[in-house]
């Protein structure tokens, strides 16, 4: 039997890895805040704190937007693009 | 007659009186002298016998009538002065030429003692029967004097106060000539005297006080009796007193002696330097190097015991001190002080004893304070057990009120002692902490430890590793000191938390809504700053020692702390292979409390992070067993998602972390892939991005003989594995293959080596050859048996960590800046440190603005100077040509 290294039933493999939001900007247009990090209004990122993508392919903050939109009446535009927002299916 | 009686009264001034003499009156005058004088030296010479010779009463009434009284009486005194000087005095002091060399004297041998208290018992008695022999001589002058105008009963108190004049004349006399001649070493020879007596008489009082526990075992009060009150109990010290009388009387006799002699400040300048000896050796005796116990009320009781209780009988003795020293303190009648000679201790204490008291505890006092001061240092180091010596420490102060005593004397220990290249910067930590605690005791309004703590703090500040212990021992307990006194395993942290709750318990009063009451209990509670207070440092926040306030002063700001705090918690979270955080959840709380939440952000959401990755690692399992994955797909090895655990992290949030490329082997690196694809399908659209360095990996190597497990590094796990095809690789080859430069994999490879798995040679082109050492020849190797299970964390030993350490941090920060100091200065020319901080300060406001501190721009530049991009002359940096 030749010597073998055994990455059987008791190895375990603890890898470490860091999410990102795949946009294809670093911040949010809106907040400057980066869209792996969050919006100043919350305090954890990630889940707590997600991203949302327009009709146009801008992305923001989900509360970022929202804060946004509810400000324009009656239709809210990018704030990048200036085209009309529609949040993206 | 008319002008002799009228010359009574002013016989000097009348020059009236010259004309009434005749020749037949001058040679009666004559006459009377010259038998007046020879009767004078007889009585003096001690020839005559002491009765009044009617001759010698004529020849006065003789001379008296002519006016001539001031002269017999100073002729008397006179040679009353010259024979004293002769039988008494230099016979007295001639006893004591013996101790001429005292120095050399060696008064410990008790012959020697004996001999001399013999020597002084003798000549006090002879130079004593001397004096009242001369003074009986007086007694007949005066009787005389009186029999010459017995008829004038109008002069009797005339004649009285005279008769006071002379004795008190006499006493002078006798005093001044001994006074005069006084031998140098006669102070000695009282002090060694009255040393040996008190030394006799301690140990007879311990002798006495010993029968007198057994025999009080019962009754329970003695105690309370011997310390709380001067009284002396009558029944109690009966005994004890009885048993020594003999030698209080002794020694009475030999002070009533001295006194009579008019040697009274001599005699109690002995006695008392004697008993503050006796006292310093007892004080020393007890105290010595044992910090354990309090000393203060056994040396309370010991000075009741043993020097009170000989003053009192010795004041006792004496007739008490009426005479001379509180005549008008009225406490008792003479009669009074002289019963409470026969029944000892019946009385109150008087004043003289009462005022020894206070002197002889001032004084032991002071002594345990200077002992204790001196060795406060030593008292500190094992603080928590040497509490009872601050507790006496803090009662010295509060009676002697030498603080600043102590704050020098710890100073100069510290800086001696602490201060140095030498002390690791944990045990000064350690030190400082210790001392905060003790001096809180001490001083609750935290003046001297200002004072103190500065010096350390100010060492500290330069020191690099500060911050670094300081987070250690801050969230480790031991504080990384296993063997230290706080290895209990509770934090520094924790333990200041449950000192912050005690307090907040003991003064819920600083409340500013208390009812009046309490505001009128407060007011009546407070007490003045001490007088070394700084006046600038307002009062009111020195309520409570902030040891966690004094500790971050050290560093200057928080934020510092927090940071550094940071990179260790990811360190540590980088390492751990499963997900429980309980104690660093703690440990931020415990942080939240003290720094605040806000400051605290990034680590919460380090910790967030684990407890995310847990519930993901979690569900991504739990997608696989839905929709079961075709064998065939996992790879020949039978790996499967059930071996891979990961922690995903919110990078932004988390210190730099060291990215290095490597190659993990391909069936791992298609469970990363493979992986990630599931936490793309669960959390879109986010993303993975693997840290292949980092994490850990718990591998079983199975050899033909023995099996043996590992946890490493995935570095270490990918050069491993490179083995199981291949038994030997060069360097250059294994390091292609593994993705790491040659010198990465030559210097890690080494824990593989060390443990005996691969072995190394040497080829002749220069390359190092590795080889799997397929059985264990050598019988000497740990893990030598089959199956042992060896457990092994891989420490990094070369400083290897997977987060970049601040300095690296700052660095990389520090870089944005390069550009413009290299433009400023080739505008400039040269710059001084602050120019070039302060411009950077006004222009860099961009993104990111500049916010270092003087030490960190100096850091830097000093960096730049040896890499040589710049230069510094006399504090200006140049660009370097």
């Amino acid at each position: 039997c030749r010597a073998q290294e055994n990455e059987s039933q008791d190895s375990t493999w603890h890898a470490v890895a860091s999410w990102t939001w795949d946009a294809q900007d670093e911040t949010c247009g809106i907040c400057r805040m980066a869209f792996d990090g969050c919006c100043p209004d919350c305090k954890l990122p990630g889940d707590d704190c997600p991203l949302i993508w327009g009709s146009c392919n801008h992305a923001f903050h989900l509360h970022c937007i929202l804060k946004w939109v509810n400000s324009q009446t009656p239709q809210a535009h990018c704030p990048m693009c200036r085209r009309e927002w529609q949040f993206k299916g | 007659m008319a002008a002799a009686e009228s010359s009574l009264a002013s016989p000097m001034c009348n020059l009236a009186i010259l004309d009434s003499l005749n020749k037949n009156s001058v040679g009666e005058m004559t006459d009377s002298w010259n038998a007046f004088c020879l009767a004078t030296e007889n009585l003096l010479g001690g020839g005559g016998e002491l009765s009044l010779d009617p001759n010698f009463v004529s020849d006065v009434r003789n001379l008296c009538s002519r006016g001539l009284e001031s002269l017999i009486v100073e002729h008397f005194l006179c040679s009353v002065e010259e024979t004293f000087e002769k039988n008494g005095a230099s016979r007295f002091w001639k006893h004591f030429g013996v101790y001429r060399d005292s120095a050399i004297l060696d008064m410990e041998d008790p012959d020697q003692q004996s001999a001399m208290q013999d020597i002084l018992h003798k000549a006090l008695e002879e130079i004593i029967s001397e004096k009242q022999y001369q003074e009986k001589c007086l007694l007949m002058l005066v009787h005389a004097l009186e029999m010459c105008r017995g008829s004038k009963s109008e002069e009797q108190t005339y004649l009285k106060t005279e008769r006071n004049y002379l004795f008190s004349k006499y006493q002078l006399t006798t005093a001044s000539v001994l006074m005069a001649s006084i031998p140098r070493q006669f102070p000695d020879v009282l002090r060694w005297y009255f040393k040996g007596r008190l030394e006799e008489l301690s140990a007879m009082m311990a002798r006495g006080s010993e029968n007198d526990s057994e025999l009080h075992e019962d009754d329970g009060m003695d105690l309370d009796c011997k310390t709380a009150e001067m009284d002396i109990d009558g029944t109690h010290h009966h005994k004890s007193t009885l048993g020594n009388s003999k030698l209080v009387r002794n020694i009475g006799v030999v002070v009533r002696d001295l006194r009579g002699l008019g040697l009274t400040s001599i005699a109690e300048d002995a006695y008392a330097s004697a008993i503050f000896l006796l006292l310093k050796a007892k004080v020393h005796e007890l105290a010595g190097d044992e910090f354990r116990f309090s000393v203060l009320e056994s040396i309370k009781g010991w000075i009741q015991a043993v020097p009170l209780q000989f003053l009192h009988a010795l004041l006792a003795y004496l007739g008490e001190s009426k005479s001379y020293e509180s005549p008008s303190s009225g406490l008792k009648s003479p009669l009074a002080s002289h019963l409470s000679f026969t029944h000892h201790g019946t009385g109150i204490p008087s004043e003289g004893l009462v005022r020894w008291q206070l002197r002889l505890e001032y004084f032991a006092y002071e002594t345990l304070q200077d002992l204790r001061i001196a060795k406060l240092f030593e008292i500190i180091v094992d603080y928590p057990d040497s509490s009872p010596a601050i507790e006496d420490l803090k009662l010295c102060l509060e009676y002697t009120g030498q603080h600043s005593k102590l704050v020098e004397s710890f100073i100069a220990a510290l800086k001696y002692r602490l201060l140095t290249a030498g002390a690791s910067t944990n045990d000064i930590l350690h030190q400082y902490v210790s001392t905060i605690k003790a001096l809180r005791t001490i001083d609750p309004a935290g003046v001297f430890l200002e004072a103190v703590g500065e010096p350390i703090r100010e060492y500290l500040r330069g020191r690099k590793d500060t911050i670094k212990c300081i987070v250690t021992m801050l969230t480790d307990g031991a504080g990384g000191n296993p063997s230290g006194p706080g290895s209990t395993g509770d934090s520094l942290l924790e333990e200041l938390n449950r000192d912050e709750e005690n307090q907040e318990n003991s003064s819920l009063d600083d409340d500013a809504n208390t009812d009046d009451k309490q505001a009128w209990i407060n007011a009546q509670s407070w007490e003045p700053d001490p007088v070394e207070a700084d006046p600038l440092k307002g009062g009111r926040y020195r309520r409570k020692v902030d040891i966690l306030g004094m500790i971050v002063s050290i560093i200057g700001s928080k934020d510092q702390l927090v940071n550094e705090y940071r990179v260790m918690l990811a360190e540590k979270l980088l390492n751990k292979s499963d997900y429980d955080i309980d104690s660093e959840i703690r440990t931020l709380e415990l942080l939240k409390i003290h720094f605040g939440e806000s400051s605290m952000q990034k680590c919460e959401i380090m910790l967030n992070d684990l407890i995310d990755s847990k519930r993901t690692n979690t569900n991504i399992k739990a997608t696989l067993k839905l929709q079961p994955q075709p064998v065939a797909d996992v790879g020949e090895h039978e790996l499967s998602l059930d071996n891979l655990n990961a922690t995903i992290i919110s990078s932004n949030f988390w210190p730099p972390i060291q990215d290095e490329a490597l190659i993990i082997p391909g069936p791992v690196d298609r469970l990363l892939s493979d992986y990630a694809k599931r936490f793309n399908e669960i959390k879109t659209p986010r993303k993975l991005l693997w840290k292949k360095n980092l994490g850990t990996v718990k591998l079983e190597l199975q050899f033909e003989d023995r099996t043996l497990q590992f946890s490493v590094t995935p570095l270490h796990a990918s050069i491993i594995s490179q083995f199981e095809d291949q038994t030997s690789w060069t360097s250059k080859n294994l390091a292609a293959a593994v993705g790491v430069p040659v010198d990465v994999l030559n210097r890690r490879i080494y824990f593989w080596i060390n443990k005996g798995i691969l072995a190394e040679s040497i080829q002749e082109s220069g390359d190092h050859k590795f080889t799997l050492v397929e059985a264990l020849v050598e019988s000497g190797k740990t893990g030598a048996n089959t199956g042992s299970c060896e457990e092994l964390l891989v420490g990094d030993e070369e400083g290897e960590t997977s987060v970049a350490s601040v300095e690296d941090q700052l660095r990389k920060e520090m870089t944005v800046y390069e550009k413009f100091i290299t433009g400023m200065l080739t505008n400039f020319g040269s710059m001084a440190l602050d120019r070039i901080h302060n411009t950077l300060k006004m222009f860099c406001i961009g993104d990111p603005p500049y916010d270092k501190s003087l030490q960190q721009l100096q850091g830097f530049l000093t960096g730049l100077v040896a890499e040589e991009k710049l230069e510094l002359r006399d504090g200006m940096y140049f660009l370097k040509k």
